[in-house]
């Protein structure tokens, strides 16, 4: 297992759960903050202070220009972040076309469809898959495959695997001229039977 | 969870955006032409609503609670929005093999359901654990044992990178055989 095979396996949500986290942290140490302030433990006096301290409303009518650009700044960070995070989380997976020469005269790209057709009509070939999904993950220089194969059931699956890295992948690398070629696989067993019900966690 | 965060992420990315712009229109405007604030957001009235109230206020606490909650909630969708892919060992380096946890309780399903004595089973499957509970109408110690062996087997044909702990609980229920 290679980092980008492993990669491959599905898209990341890495970023949307580290932010998620890290809103969740802020969101919680302001509350916790908050009732400890309330509950008197900086003091009792400052528990009996006003929300609106008259310290800050000082400050701010003191340094009127000095707080608006915070204010702005503040805004602006907030805006620019959460566009970011909208944006980066509704993107959808690339689908990358491979380049397989970059050479000025003769460069040499191959579509992600057709390479995905070939590949999948090759994996439904393997005695025991009863249907195949491929597609293209990663960029264009470096790309990576991801293969959802659904087995028939009692098929031995070390027998796929052999089939699969000896045939399938052996032609997509040779396609690719590449030695090797980083390839999630996804196998659904048993599938094809009759609906059985399973309990899962 | 994944799907659930999914679906969140971009909304909580567009509610900090939203927070964000609010703050720098309402500044700017009390900031060129106060005599049009508030623009949008009706932040005097916010104001005044909060002026009496100290940091001991029931309502402060209220609110702080209330935002703690939904902060804990955050966080742990984020903490447990994570794969729960069954790995397989690698034919080759470069390749990365999974299965589903639902598909490897279906596997075992079949082949428990497969054993003759077996009258129903469910199966709960994880990366470290399958659990089986079946029920039969013969003793239940012999079919115990026989359901082990088969689930046992079927591991032993799937080359799982780690292989699962296996529980299996049999129960005889009455009936005609």
């Amino acid at each position: 297992m290679s980092r980008r095979s492993r990669a491959a396996v599905a898209r990341s949500a890495g970023g949307d759960r580290t932010l998620t986290v890290v809103l969740g942290l802020v969101l919680v140490a302001a509350a916790v903050l908050a009732l400890l302030v309330g509950y008197g433990v900086f003091g009792v006096f400052r528990a009996q202070r006003p929300l609106i301290d008259p310290l800050l409303v000082e400050w701010v009518t003191a340094h009127t220009g000095a707080t608006r650009w915070i204010a702005v700044g503040i805004g602006v960070v907030l805006f620019l972040l959460g566009l970011w995070w909208t944006l980066r989380s509704l993107r959808p997976e690339p689908r990358p076309d491979v380049s397989l020469s970059e050479v000025p005269g003769e460069r040499l790209t191959v579509e992600h469809s057709a390479i995905c057709d070939a590949v999948r009509a090759d994996a439904e070939t393997i005695d025991g898959v009863s249907r195949a999904r491929v597609r293209l993950v990663g960029g264009p220089q470096r790309p990576a495959l991801r293969i959802a194969l659904t087995l028939v059931e009692g098929t031995d699956v070390r027998d796929v695997w052999a089939d699969l890295d000896g045939r399938v992948l052996a032609r997509a690398r040779e396609a690719f001229s590449v030695s090797a070629l980083p390839t999630a696989v996804r196998l659904e067993l048993d599938a094809t039977s009759a609906p059985t019900p399973a309990r899962v966690e | 969870m994944r799907l659930l965060l999914r679906v969140l992420a971009p909304l909580l990315g567009l509610a900090l955006a939203v927070v964000g712009l609010a703050i720098v229109v309402e500044t700017v405007t009390l900031w060129v032409a106060p005599a049009s604030s508030p623009l949008i957001v009706p932040w005097p009235s916010w104001r005044t609503a909060i002026e009496g109230l100290t940091w001991q206020s029931g309502v402060v606490r209220g609110v702080a609670i209330g935002v703690g909650v939904v902060g804990l909630l955050v966080l742990l969708l984020g903490l447990v929005a994570r794969r729960h892919d069954v790995y397989l060992a690698d034919p080759v380096p470069e390749v990365t093999v999974t299965t589903s946890p639902r598909s490897l309780a279906r596997a075992v399903g079949h082949e428990v359901r497969s054993h003759e004595d077996v009258v129903s089973a469910s199966v709960v499957a994880t990366t470290k654990r399958i659990t089986v509970k079946a029920s039969t109408l013969d003793p239940a110690d012999t079919v115990r044992d026989a359901v082990r062996a088969r689930v046992d087997e079927l591991l032993g044909r799937l080359p799982l990178a780690r292989r699962p702990r296996v529980a299996v609980s049999v129960t005889t229920t009455k009936g005609v055989k």
